[in-house]
């Protein structure tokens, strides 16, 4: 078991966003949120990584529960729409911010994850040089060095052409499987989420969805 | 609950900073005048100067705000329509005025306008008010009319740099498309159509908020008033002068009355233009859309004949009575036989101390020691108020937001001489101890600069993308490590343009010492400058030893001008 959300309830004033929202996610498993634009599929993940408190219910991870973290102490890596990249840091800068410590760091691995993703030519470089998909790829291989037990992905690649949203999906999926890391990706877009996840649910679906 | 208790902190250590001592003093006040403020503005007029000097504060100030408009349009029009070289250079040197302490720009129109001095000698005598300025008073039946416009034009020198800051980007960042609509129309066919219909709808709300601005520094203006137009009292000088005598039971309850009064109406007008100046500011915030300022200069060409004379000329008018100071303080005038010679000798008696209690030096550092004390308390309680503003914007208080918001600018209406008076009457009254401290002009300096570092620094919290906060928690980073290694780097530039500001203001401030420190080992370089000149001029030195002290002054400033500069480049222009 990786997630297990019960009943989770969310609202802002008398706008209900979360009604007894219920999920449940296996080790290494990659599930879509598909739902239209302004849904509350961001909201979502901004409760279970907790910047917003839910109303009611509960976040298990790994047996955990997380109502009472702060987001800093929950273990999960986000990524957010537009990809968030610190402009006081050039790219390699950017990627070491997974670490606190300097004597955390491990270049090795830093190296390897940089030419997984195709983004190791480019460590010297600013960040404002880069597309928008080199620059998620940089916030990908800068949460996976963390060691997160769940990525959430709020539509990170929405804002890219067509043919690189393809491929960077493709390699997404098989980051995510080749370190057996748990993640729960959001989108509207049907194609995909075909390609990313193991499993697909509806936004409408979600808040009737009993624990599986 | 915690975390609003724990955002409550910075604000009401904020408030009791200003308001504790104005409250104090004005219950001092009322106790010793026996009097509520709002009668004791009715009372203003049994003082035997109070009225002369309402009415005085109010003339010069509308007709220096006028002046500055007038002298500043044209320019700021000019340098906005244009593309020119080097253009970061002649808005640096234009905005230096504005950063130059008040003593030193005093000192600086003293050295243009003196005898033998570069006015002088193309026949405008400002000072004895001979020739034609005489002609001038005896025509109008204008008394010191010479003074008059002396002040009026180191006014409009001072407040030079709020027109072009206000209106020059403004006007480079409006659509050419919109100016090309309107000339294809029948209402825009000629220039002063344009003029009428177009540019002053676009342009009255930041002419406006300059105008606002430059009539309170104008109002507030103690040491351009005290040395350029000595005769004359405006409300601000007379209370620096009546202060000392004011808040002694049974003694010159006048003087009383007047501070409480003359606080009390300078307060409310203040508050009012500041509210004005605030209403346009918002209103230009909100109006149309802008494009970048090179694709409007690019459209406008290069600049005209007239043009470039006319900027020319405006930055002579902006260093000249900086350049004088400097050469007053080398060139010694002989009053044996009237002539000059140039030495360094008032440099070396300057820095000496021969003249004065205190040596230029020492004078420096006392001046550096406050201004860096006021400089860590003003950005450290400016940050942590600014950023609970932002933290209640955040979390959907608008309201408490705003409300504090308006708080936090309530000492933009205090002037230095208001907040001086609030520390030696209030404070002072309750902890008599703390006139032995030599920390003491840090409270004052303080207060008048933590407003100045709030309205910087909130602006670029308000832009900071929450995103980037939330990205470092993700990492795993504690709140304490966000801050240290995400808010304060991506905030560098505003913190060194915040805390330059903070040292600069209270390196030139005076009105505040000028009450609190009356000859004494901690004399700051202002108020050496005011006691130099104050001292009879037998000894041919005194005078070019206060511009070498001012030059000293002026210096400093400097340095940290071009720090700040440097680094608001980045920040793309502000306040």
């Amino acid at each position: 078991m990786t997630i297990e959300i019960q009943s989770l309830t969310l609202s802002y004033g008398e706008n209900i966003i979360l009604s007894k929202c219920n999920l449940h996610l296996s080790e290494g498993e990659i599930l879509v949120v598909l739902g239209p634009s302004g849904c509350g599929k961001t909201t979502l993940l901004r409760a279970i990584a907790g910047f917003v408190k839910p109303d009611s219910g509960t976040i298990h991870l790994n047996g955990k529960i997380l109502n009472e973290l702060q987001p800093e102490q929950r273990n999960i890596g986000m990524l957010f729409q537009r990809p968030v990249l610190f402009p006081h840091k050039d790219v390699l800068g950017n990627i070491l911010f997974a670490y606190r410590k300097k004597k955390e760091r491990k270049m090795q691995e830093v190296d390897e994850i940089m030419k997984d993703m195709g983004i190791y030519e480019m460590k010297s470089q600013t960040i404002e040089t880069l597309s928008g998909g080199e620059a998620q790829r940089v916030v990908l291989a800068r949460a996976l060095l963390t060691n997160p037990e769940l990525l959430l992905l709020d539509e990170p690649l929405s804002s890219l052409d067509l043919d690189v949203r393809r491929q960077l999906a493709m390699e997404i999926r098989t980051t995510l499987k080749s370190k057996s890391i748990a993640a729960i990706h959001v989108t509207h877009d049907h194609e995909e989420a075909e390609i990313i996840g193991d499993r697909i649910i509806h936004w409408n679906e979600l808040n009737l969805l009993e624990s599986e | 609950m915690v975390l609003r208790s724990v955002r409550s902190i910075p604000i009401l250590v904020y408030l009791g900073l200003i308001l504790i001592p104005i409250w104090l003093a004005v219950e001092r006040l009322m106790d010793v005048t026996g009097s509520s403020p709002f009668s004791a503005i009715l009372s203003l007029s049994d003082h035997p100067l109070g009225s002369e000097a309402l009415y005085f504060s109010f003339i010069q100030a509308i007709l220096s705000a006028i002046l500055t408009i007038a002298i500043g349009l044209p320019i700021a029009w000019w340098l906005g329509r244009h593309q020119w070289k080097h253009l970061n250079i002649i808005r640096a040197a234009l905005t230096l005025p504005f950063v130059t302490p008040t003593i030193v720009a005093a000192m600086g129109f003293l050295a243009l306008f003196k005898t033998g001095g570069p006015i002088d000698s193309i026949g405008i005598d400002l000072r004895f008010e001979s020739g034609f300025i005489g002609w001038l008073s005896s025509t109008t039946g204008i008394e010191n009319s010479g003074h008059i416009i002396a002040l009026l034009l180191a006014h409009a020198w001072f407040n030079l740099a709020l027109v072009i800051r206000f209106v020059e980007p403004r006007i480079a960042t409006i659509p050419p498309r919109f100016e090309e609509s309107i000339r294809l129309l029948p209402i825009g066919r000629t220039r002063l159509n344009r003029a009428r219909y177009f540019w002053w709808p676009m342009l009255r709300t930041s002419i406006g908020s300059a105008f606002m601005f430059t009539f309170i520094f104008s109002f507030t203006s103690f040491a351009l008033v005290r040395w350029l137009a000595p005769d004359m009292w405006t409300l601000e000088a007379l209370m620096a002068v009546e202060g000392g005598a004011a808040g002694i039971p049974n003694y010159r309850t006048e003087a009383s009355l007047l501070v409480l009064g003359g606080a009390t109406l300078q307060g409310i007008i203040l508050l009012l233009a500041l509210g004005l100046a605030g209403y346009w500011e918002q209103k230009k915030a909100v109006s149309n859309d802008i494009v970048s300022e090179t694709f409007a200069r690019k459209t406008a060409g290069e600049p005209s004949r007239v043009a470039r004379i006319g900027v020319s000329l405006s930055l002579i008018f902006a260093l000249a009575p900086l350049i004088s100071m400097l050469l007053s303080s080398v060139r010694i005038r002989d009053r044996t036989n009237e002539s000059y010679r140039w030495s360094t000798e008032a440099w070396d008696i300057a820095l000496t101390g021969d003249l004065t209690y205190v040596s230029a030096l020492e004078a420096l550092s006392n001046s550096i020691v406050y201004a860096i004390a006021c400089m860590f308390v003003s950005v450290l309680l400016g940050y942590a108020v600014a950023s609970s503003i932002h933290a209640f914007e955040s979390k959907g208080k608008k309201k408490t937001a705003m409300a504090i918001d308006l708080l936090s600018m309530l000492p933009l209406a205090l002037s230095g001489v208001m907040v001086g008076l609030g520390v030696l009457l209030g404070v002072l009254k309750v902890w008599p101890e703390l006139f032995q401290w030599y920390g003491l002009p840090v409270i004052p300096h303080a207060m008048l600069t933590t407003p100045f570092v709030i309205r910087i620094l909130l602006p670029t919290l308000r832009s900071l993308d929450s995103s980037y906060d939330e990205t470092a928690a993700m990492l795993g980073y504690s709140n304490f490590q966000r801050f240290t290694k995400v808010r304060i780097p991506l905030m560098k530039s505003s913190l060194v343009v915040a805390a330059t500001l903070s040292i600069a203001f209270s390196l030139g401030e005076f009105g505040a010492s000028w009450i609190l420190l009356r000859s004494g080992s901690w004399d700051t370089l202002p108020i050496l400058v005011d006691q130099l000149m104050a001292r009879p001029k037998y000894f041919e030195l005194v005078e070019p030893v206060a511009m070498a002290t001012a030059s000293l002054l002026m210096m400093v400033t400097f340095v940290l001008f071009v720090i700040t500069e440097r680094f608001r480049e980045h920040q793309g222009g502000g306040f």
